[in-house]
């Protein structure tokens, strides 16, 4: 008489590209935040997300799995940031065809008391590598040691930055609180 | 806990505390997003070995070694030649048909040992077989390659590189199973590039090509 046995079918070994593509896809929100932290239109937010993805599976076979994942996308990130503003700068203006980005002005940030939309305008007003700083230690909450080693700088720059960058803040949220309650 | 900044006030603070909530990316943002990373990785996972360099890779020692062993037995050859030639000089041989040529022993080839031959692969048997394999497959991942060069081209705002890729594409595979793709991505280019007037026209042709694409809304060009 016949019979079956059930036999346990190997496990799937997990692919360089698959586990790639799902440390990806577990920080695909991290990514958008910080990309938007650092001052990308929405409009552009997908296709830097897609270079920082291109930057990170390039070099994930010599990523060490056991560091956090967090600040190496954080680093990878801001110098594209500072790459597409650079290729910015340098190009013609042109009447592009996208839709408005979506982002609330400062005062209108301030009149639906969007907290976090009146973050990202007082942000807007930290210059890029001083707000690189601020948002990985006061936001990300990454030690300032690690910091100054993602961003290449040394720690009494990233300090130095750092307390700049907070005087800055803190400015900017004082002066657009004070132009909201103005109008 | 990181330790703050006394100078921040507890407005500030809390707006930072607010501002650590990382908001979750729209699930068709997230999709999309996703599905363009695979088409990235797509060449890598769907082809990984390319046959006919591998099969050059594993034939090149042999090929060398039997080129090696052909010289060397050809030289041998001649020397064996010309000593015979000089210890018995033999009287002209008579014409020979190729018929008879090919029939016809020869003493000198005789000694020649035959692995001279034998390891080189013969050309016409295993590229035909290869090429008859993997046709299909082969197209796709050529289709992916070029794409992903587009792709990396538009992402590093080179976009007349990526216009010619997309249009190295459209001769290669007018029909390929890519070229929605394509097309979207000559849109998003041309728009990059500044030539409005030229994406306005792709759009339209891809709206009446592709009507129901997914890709349709994204693509509206018209400011």
């Amino acid at each position: 008489m016949g019979y079956v046995r059930l036999v346990h079918s190997a496990s799937a070994v997990p692919t360089q590209e698959g586990t790639c593509l799902d440390a990806f896809k577990h920080e695909l929100d991290y990514v958008f935040a910080t990309l938007r932290r650092l001052g990308v239109s929405p409009g552009e937010i997908e296709d830097l997300a897609q270079e920082v993805f291109i930057v990170l599976y390039r070099n994930w076979a010599e990523f060490d799995i056991t560091r956090p994942l967090r600040p190496y996308l954080f680093g990878v990130a801001f110098r594209i940031v500072c790459a597409h503003r650079r290729r910015r700068a340098r190009e013609i203006p042109h009447p592009t065809l996208e839709t408005p980005d979506g982002c609330p002005s400062p005062e209108g940030a301030l009149q639906s008391k969007e907290s976090i939309a009146l973050l990202q305008a007082a942000l807007e007003s930290v210059p890029l590598l001083r707000r690189a700083v601020l948002v990985m230690h006061d936001l990300d909450d990454v030690p300032i040691v690690e910091v100054a080693k993602t961003l290449s700088i040394s720690r009494f720059g990233a300090y130095s930055r750092l307390r700049k960058g907070r005087k800055e803040l803190t400015g900017a949220v004082r002066r657009l609180s004070r132009e909201g309650a103005r109008r | 806990m990181i330790r703050r900044d006394p100078s921040y006030d507890s407005d500030v603070e809390a707006l930072l505390e607010r501002g650590r909530i990382i908001v979750p990316v729209p699930d068709v943002v997230r999709a999309r997003s996703l599905a363009r990373a695979r088409a990235i990785m797509g060449v890598a996972v769907a082809l990984p070995p390319k046959p006919m360099l591998a099969w050059w890779r594993r034939g090149l020692p042999l090929a060398a070694a039997a080129s090696v062993a052909l010289v060397v037995s050809t030289a041998s050859a001649l020397v064996a030649f010309r000593i015979r030639a000089v210890k018995d000089p033999a009287p002209p041989a008579p014409p020979m048909s190729p018929a008879s040529a090919a029939s016809a022993p020869i003493p000198m080839l005789v000694q020649l040992p035959p692995v001279a031959v034998d390891p080189l692969p013969s050309p016409a048997a295993h590229p035909q077989r290869l090429v008859r394999q993997v046709p299909s497959l082969e197209s796709y991942a050529a289709e992916l390659d070029l794409l992903q060069r587009t792709q990396v081209a538009y992402a590093g705002h080179d976009f007349s590189g990526a216009l010619a890729l997309v249009a190295e594409h459209g001769r290669r595979f007018p029909n390929g199973r890519l070229a929605e793709e394509r097309e979207a991505l000559r849109i998003r280019s041309l728009v990059a590039a500044g030539r409005t007037a030229e994406a306005n026209r792709a759009a339209a042709s891809f709206a009446d090509r592709f009507p129901r694409s997914a890709m349709l809304p994204r693509l509206g060009t018209e400011p």
